[in-house]
């Protein structure tokens, strides 16, 4: 039985969109009206993160995956749910009280030319936090520290006093991820950390990545679009669409057999390099900025199957007989 | 600090026919965007073409003056970037920005202007096109403008359109409605295109051919489903093996040994030859002819040797 690391429950976030306090008021029938808008990024997400395992997060632009890695880390505070690291809740800390969390989870961000500070030398960006989370530790054994954590992601020690712009993205990108390793967490977020990088180096930084898992008996939580990525890697996959989470699954479960409407017609748009498949399920309109909280199934204004019911009432996710669980109307009564 | 000159693409060569559609693969740093670039002399300052030929039919492309130029970009030979948002003017209307588009190449009126934009944004199947035109491009989507770009590219109807990663920016579900929709109209039309990619997924859905480009030279050429199923050069084998669909899921993957080299530290000799496994001192002293291995045409020694050998025993056993 895989132990829980982490644990979302009823995951909520909205962004206003009008801030000023003077922006919100509306002449309304011939009343000044206060009106709030924002969008929904999150509208109730469950999700457990196990020990050692690796959960993929996979969805369109918009649908608030990269939300939901920044409001887990903390980087950004949710507007209603919990989140649990163990046995202990982390969605209301404050700095201080944060500071031992920040220890046990790190991230790796999507643009390694952005989250490395171009003013710091790889020896600087790694020393700080080690120092900062290891005040006890004299300086030759931080920067032993450092020495064996480049080597190990496979950039030389001897490159330590080298500045960011002097690597490649690739490069830059296991850097990113020796800083994350730094302060030896247990739960590493990664957002979208393939897509800046080429195909041989997008191998490099994810067999890295295994290695490390081994390692260190990771966890991560893994977002991306590509989906053969996702294929090789995860252990489990949950598709996210505009806020919620539609379809969990086993990889393999995922990949045989998609069940939710919209993770088909995801499956179908993979550009594969065989030949002889088949035509891309086309889906009608695009992703839809959730500024109202929606009202029924997230999808049905592009579901070829929506019925009355799909517009009335959202449904919840329930576990199938093959390990997934997914949320949709049509599934649960076997319309599909 | 002395003057270099560096040079991103040696000895290019080849020929798009009619109604044909290629694709040009290749990490960042290839040289695939400036291939695209230069064929319709868009290269920016300083680079600049030193030798060869360009051929348009048979007019020399390379030895044209701005005005000829104008006559052929655009009107003979269109070009898609990567970021639409980029391409279009933010501050005009949808409508403003095609109509300009027909107006300076044509002497038509404003109202047939429009007609011929709107009914190409109705061609590339955007909604309700009238309500478009007037539209500015912020309020449209990733996936939207980029179908602005292609009617863009449309209406001076171009015998070639180079696509330079057009569908880098967008999601899956969305490129794969804008490769359909590449593809049904450069059918429909006979339209040849360039598709600059570096996804080789993208490239086995639309292309018939697929040149392979590795610092600045191209290593492979040859028909994209066979070079596919059957690479020869042993950079397109590292590239397609290190696709992570290419191994059992949870094993490692086949990564290639280093990075793309510099255009300042070209490697001497084939230019692969640091991270080839089969490199041997010729390789790292000499440059490699193109030889058709059956397959597709291969800049490689590797290749030229065993097809040698395979000749030689042939010619015993005869």
């Amino acid at each position: 039985m895989p132990t829980p690391l982490i644990q979302i429950s009823g995951l909520e976030k909205a962004f206003s969109t009008n801030e000023s306090w003077l922006g919100q008021w509306r002449l309304r029938q011939g009343k000044l009206a206060r009106h709030k808008e924002s969008v929904h990024a999150l509208n109730g997400v469950n999700l457990t993160i196990n020990q050692g395992e690796t959960l993929c997060v996979v969805g369109e632009t918009g649908c608030g995956k990269s939300t939901l890695a920044r409001v887990i880390m903390g980087l950004t505070s949710p507007s209603a749910g919990e989140i649990h690291y163990l046995d202990q809740r982390i969605d209301q800390l404050n700095n201080r009280q944060r500071m031992f969390f920040r220890r046990r989870m790190q991230m790796v961000f999507q643009n390694p030319y952005a989250s490395l500070n171009p003013r710091m030398t790889v020896y600087q960006t790694l020393s700080e936090p080690i120092s900062f989370h290891n005040p006890q530790l004299s300086q030759s054994s931080v920067d032993e520290k450092i020495d064996e954590l480049l080597e190990s992601v496979g950039i030389s020690a001897s490159s330590s006093d080298r500045y960011p712009h002097e690597f490649s993205g690739g490069q830059r990108q296991r850097i990113s991820l020796a800083r994350a390793l730094s302060v030896e967490p247990d739960f590493i977020v990664a957002d979208e950390p393939l897509s800046a990088l080429d195909v041989s180096v997008q191998a490099q930084v994810l067999n890295l990545m295994m290695d490390k898992q081994e390692e260190h008996n990771l966890s991560y939580l893994f977002i991306t679009h590509d989906l053969a990525v996702v294929e090789h890697f995860a252990t489990r996959v949950a598709v996210m669409y505009l806020g919620r989470i539609c379809e969990l699954s086993p990889t393999k479960t995922l990949f045989s057999s998609p069940k939710h409407p919209y993770t088909q017609a995801l499956l179908s748009a993979i550009p594969r390099l065989d030949s002889n498949t088949a035509q891309p399920i086309r889906l009608i309109g695009e992703v839809p900025t959730p500024t109202e909280k929606p009202i029924g199934c997230v999808f049905q204004a592009r579901c070829p199957y929506a019925n009355q019911r799909c517009y009335e009432s959202s449904p919840s996710m329930t576990l199938q007989s093959d390990g997934s669980s997914v949320a949709c109307h049509a599934i649960e009564e076997g319309r599909l | 600090m002395k003057k270099r000159e560096l040079a991103a693409l040696i000895d290019v060569s080849f020929t798009l026919n009619r109604g044909e559609r290629i694709a040009i693969v290749g990490e960042s740093g290839a040289g695939k965007s400036i291939l695209g670039f230069s064929i319709v002399n868009l290269i920016s300052k300083p680079g600049y073409i030193e030798s060869g030929s360009i051929k348009l039919e048979n007019k020399e492309l390379t030895t044209m003056n701005l005005r000829q130029l104008q006559e052929v970009r655009g009107k003979r030979i269109a070009m898609i970037f990567q970021d639409p948002m980029m391409t279009l003017n933010p501050v005009l209307t949808i409508g403003n920005q095609l109509v300009e588009t027909i107006r300076s190449h044509t002497n038509i009126s404003y109202k047939d202007a429009r007609n011929i934009a709107i009914e190409k944004l109705h061609n590339v199947q955007i909604a309700s096109p009238e309500k478009r035109f007037d539209q500015y491009p912020h309020e449209l989507s990733g996936g939207m403008r980029q179908r602005v770009i292609i009617a863009s590219v449309l209406l001076l109807n171009p015998d070639i359109i180079i696509a330079d990663e057009p569908t880098t920016a967008l999601d899956v579900t969305i490129q794969a409605e804008i490769l359909q929709l590449l593809l049904t109209i450069c059918q429909d039309n006979g339209v040849a295109l360039v598709l600059i990619s570096h996804d080789l997924g993208v490239v086995s859905k639309v292309a018939e051919r697929t040149l392979v480009m590795y610092a600045g030279h191209i290593v492979e050429e040859g028909p994209t489903l066979e070079i596919i199923n059957d690479p020869q050069h042993p950079y397109t084998q590292g590239l397609l093996n290190a696709l992570p669909q290419m191994t059992i899921p949870g094993q490692r993957l086949n990564q290639i040994q280093g990075s793309m080299p510099s255009l300042a530290e070209r490697p001497s000799g084939c230019a692969f030859h640091p991270r080839c496994p089969y490199a041997t001192q010729k390789c790292k002293q000499e440059q490699p002819q193109f030889i058709y291995s059956g397959v597709s045409s291969v800049a490689c020694f590797i290749i030229e040797d065993m097809l040698n050998e395979f000749t030689d025993t042939d010619k015993e056993a005869l």
